[in-house]
């Protein structure tokens, strides 16, 4: 498919050490633009599914493509377009970071690692923090942030990577239901603004679900269900 | 000064200045990555070699120190990252066995051989540091900064979370296979200073307390340094007043400099107010 921007054939991936795969025999494909939302149980795989698309898991059979391209673990310069929001990112309360600093990084991957930060590099993040409307927040240190406000961070991130591909990890868990429908909100945001492809890990029923194109259920590895959502949002 | 000729206190205070300089700044990579166990076992690698060095009768036994850290380095480097053995397990098994291989090696030394040298490398000594002792550092500290300064992209993204550097599209074995080499050549070139006893302290102590004092890590990577110098350079001279081992005072000024940082950090105060820092 000519629009397709991530492809799974029949993929199994395990984690280093252990004997049962996360995932097992896994297709998808979801095409350029689209939302997709994946949900399933505590365990399910669902986060092994994004880590495998973005080449975060080495142990993977099958073929995994984005943009038409392989992906493994040295596919660095495909992953600097993708917009990573890590389920565990919660950055600790004495991180050494300023939030600016935090989002400039992101910016890294883009282009030569030995070419020092330059001022496009400052003006994307700067401006991707006004996006996100945080722009006050970028000189405070990221550990001193609300549960929300690292949300919106890592949003940040993805969108000063100008980021075709979004893999958020449950990017509204564990938030107050006012912090969790603006967290949704900003994600549909920054897609729209990327014209971005997301797939969208979620085990709750709310905002971000709603929003997606289609939802597929993970089970214990497996992939169990795909249903296009059109007309919900 | 202090009753010794400038050809004597000059290395040692040049020597003192660089090797605080250079472990501190090196301590706040091995804090940030959660490194310190294996640093702590490389160091006492470096201990071993060079009392290899001493029973090998090599004139300078440093360089058997770096020959053994960066061994330590090449083993333990992938044996951590495989994360099939926990980094506790490893320096539970190379701690207690590097510094057994370094007393064995010091104990077979003919006589003549356990002297000042040994004894200061067990704990450091002011008459141990020359100026070609002085210039390897220096050499290491060119190495450090052109290091940093060119690979300041991926290093910047790996103190903030190694998971976040990959996922961004940068590498992150390399440079983290390069710090555990650089910690190494520190450690080993380091070791007249501070003792392989001690040698950790140096680039703990300081790193720790300048994390205390501020959120932002490039200033950070500037206050440790000038901890560590200070740490270095007060104990030589405490070494030279009172006539204590200088790693042994080199520890007790950096543990003091730690121990004042964790009271007057700023950071503690503004989270009992509840207030938010900038």
């Amino acid at each position: 498919m000519d629009d397709c921007v991530v492809s799974l054939r029949r993929v199994s991936a395990s984690y280093e050490g252990e004997r049962h795969a996360a995932l097992h025999d896994v297709s998808l494909e979801v095409r350029a633009g689209e939302q997709v939302g994946v949900v399933g149980p505590n365990g399910a795989g669902k986060t092994t599914l994004l880590e495998v698309v973005s080449g975060l898991l080495p142990f993977v059979l099958g073929a995994v493509e984005v943009h038409g391209q392989p992906v493994s673990r040295r596919s660095h310069r495909l992953r600097a377009r993708i917009g990573y929001v890590p389920q565990d990112a919660m950055f600790p309360s004495d991180t050494p970071f300023l939030v600016s600093d935090v989002v400039l990084a992101a910016r890294f991957g883009l282009s030569s690692r030995l070419r020092w930060p330059t001022a496009g590099d400052r003006s994307a993040a700067r401006s991707a923090l006004v996006a996100i409307g945080i722009s006050d927040l970028g000189g405070r240190p990221v550990g001193r942030l609300s549960g929300g406000q690292q949300r919106k961070v890592l949003l940040a991130r993805a969108l000063a990577q100008h980021a075709s591909l979004l893999l958020l990890d449950e990017p509204t868990a564990n938030l107050d239901p006012e912090s969790k429908i603006e967290v949704a909100e900003l994600v549909q945001a920054v897609r729209r603004d990327l014209g971005a492809t997301a797939l969208v890990v979620t085990h709750e029923d709310g905002a971000l679900l709603r929003m997606a194109d289609r939802v597929v259920r993970i089970v214990a590895g497996r992939l169990v269900a795909d249903e296009a959502l059109v007309g919900m949002s | 000064m202090f009753g010794l000729p400038w050809h004597i206190l000059l290395p040692t205070l040049l020597g003192s200045l660089l090797a605080g300089a250079l472990s501190s700044a090196l301590g706040v990579f091995v804090i940030r990555m959660k490194l310190t166990s294996l640093g702590f076992a490389m160091s006492h690698a470096a201990f071993a070699g060079a009392a290899l060095g001493i029973l090998l009768g090599v004139a300078d036994p440093i360089w058997m120190a770096l020959v053994l850290a960066l061994l330590a380095a090449a083993i333990l480097g992938p044996l951590a990252d495989a994360s099939r053995m926990s980094v506790d397990t490893i320096l539970a098994v190379v701690f207690p066995v590097t510094m057994a291989l370094g007393l064995v090696f010091l104990n077979l030394a003919p006589s003549s051989g356990i002297g000042n040298g040994a004894l200061s490398l067990l704990w450091g000594s002011l008459l141990g540091i020359t100026m070609p002792h002085v210039l390897v550092l220096a050499a290491v500290a060119g190495v450090f900064v052109a290091v940093l300064l060119v690979f300041w992209k991926p290093f910047f993204a790996l103190l903030l979370d190694r998971k976040l550097a990959l996922a961004s599209g940068l590498p992150v074995d390399g440079p983290f296979y390069a710090l555990l080499f650089l910690v190494a050549l520190v450690v080993a070139t380091s070791l007249r200073v501070t003792g392989g006893l001690l040698i950790y302290s140096l680039m703990i102590l300081p790193a720790s307390a300048a994390l205390q004092w501020v959120y932002d890590i490039k200033k950070a990577l500037l206050l440790a340094p000038t901890f560590g110098i200070a740490a270095s350079l007060g104990g030589a001279v405490l070494s030279l007043m009172v006539d204590l081992p200088m790693g042994a005072a080199i520890t007790i000024v950096a543990a003091g400099i730690f121990l004042l940082s964790v009271v007057a950090s700023p950071k503690r105060r503004r989270a009992r107010a509840g207030a938010h820092p900038v």
